[in-house]
């Protein structure tokens, strides 16, 4: 949505993003996915070489591109395992919405647990 | 393979995040590249959610703790020579650490100086950008924020922008 404000004020835009599924359902002007986990759109910190083939893979769409809504995927291999990356990029807390929808779902569950005659006095 | 945008997240988050409904841009917004890459001036735009130390507050992360389904719109300039050990971050909903160990994996200051450097790129201009991107109403940076960051960037003549949400 802000790439598309800036194309109306006359900017050319290209956004790198791990979303390419909302990048495609919002309109995006010129999209390069790259499947890396939340908070390293361009790789590993340190990690030169993985940034800059992101980044001309990026400008080479910008380059390229003809018409709005353009997307192309670049290849990356990231270097952990999966289910590791997918703790690893999360906060050591959990964000103020997660923690409300938790603190409603245990409630709702308290609640049911004593509506329920199965469990009620025990 | 295609990329598997879901592949991070936690299952709950992803199922949730495949049953909302957005509404698509129609027309999209389109400016074409009017100049080659060697002569445009680019401008980099984040959501990490990253400021600079002591030079502008973080994000209010205090009223997002106070009121959830609330995001601080607003925006933070970084200059295109700030030090890695100026980089603060003030987003809730990632791990900071590796972005506060190099700014480059969500906003590629240095490496796209090095890009100017090389003659790749026209230039970087002055000021880049960062958002804060947990924003459960988009409207400020519709209507706000977004145009305003637009007409900085037209201000210091940039021709084209790289977006990295993180």
């Amino acid at each position: 949505m802000l790439a598309q404000k800036f194309e109306e004020a006359g900017l050319s835009t290209v956004m790198v993003t791990m979303m390419p599924y909302w990048a495609e359902k919002l309109g995006t002007p010129r999209a390069l996915g790259v499947e890396v986990p939340f908070g390293h759109t361009l790789g590993v910190p340190g990690d030169h070489e993985m940034q800059m083939s992101i980044i001309r893979a990026a400008l080479s769409l910008l380059e390229q591109a003809r018409e709005p809504g353009e997307a192309r995927d670049v290849g990356i291999e990231w270097p952990q395992p999966s289910d590791e990356a997918r703790k690893d990029w999360q906060p050591l807390e959990p964000s103020p919405i997660i923690k409300m929808m938790r603190e409603r779902a245990q409630a709702q569950a308290q609640q049911a647990r004593s509506q329920d005659p199965a469990t009620r006095g025990s | 393979m295609p990329v598997d945008s879901f592949k991070y997240l936690p299952r709950s988050i992803a199922a949730y995040y495949q049953t909302l409904r957005v509404e698509r841009a129609d027309p999209i917004p389109w400016t074409p590249l009017s100049k080659p890459l060697n002569e445009c001036r680019f401008a980099l735009v984040t959501t990490a959610g990253i400021y600079v130390k002591d030079r502008e507050a973080p994000f209010d992360a205090e009223r997002e703790k106070r009121e959830p389904m609330w995001g601080d719109p607003t925006y933070r300039r970084i200059l295109r020579d700030a030090w890695q050990d100026q980089i603060g971050a003030s987003h809730l909903h990632l791990n900071n650490r590796d972005i506060l160990e190099d700014v480059n994996i969500v906003l590629p200051v240095h490496r796209f100086a090095e890009l100017e450097a090389q003659g790749v790129i026209g230039s970087l201009a002055p000021t880049n950008y960062s958002f804060m991107g947990y924003q459960p109403d988009t409207n400020e940076w519709r209507e706000r924020y977004g145009p305003e960051v637009a007409r900085l960037m037209k201000d210091e003549a940039v021709d084209a922008v790289l977006l990295t949400p993180a």
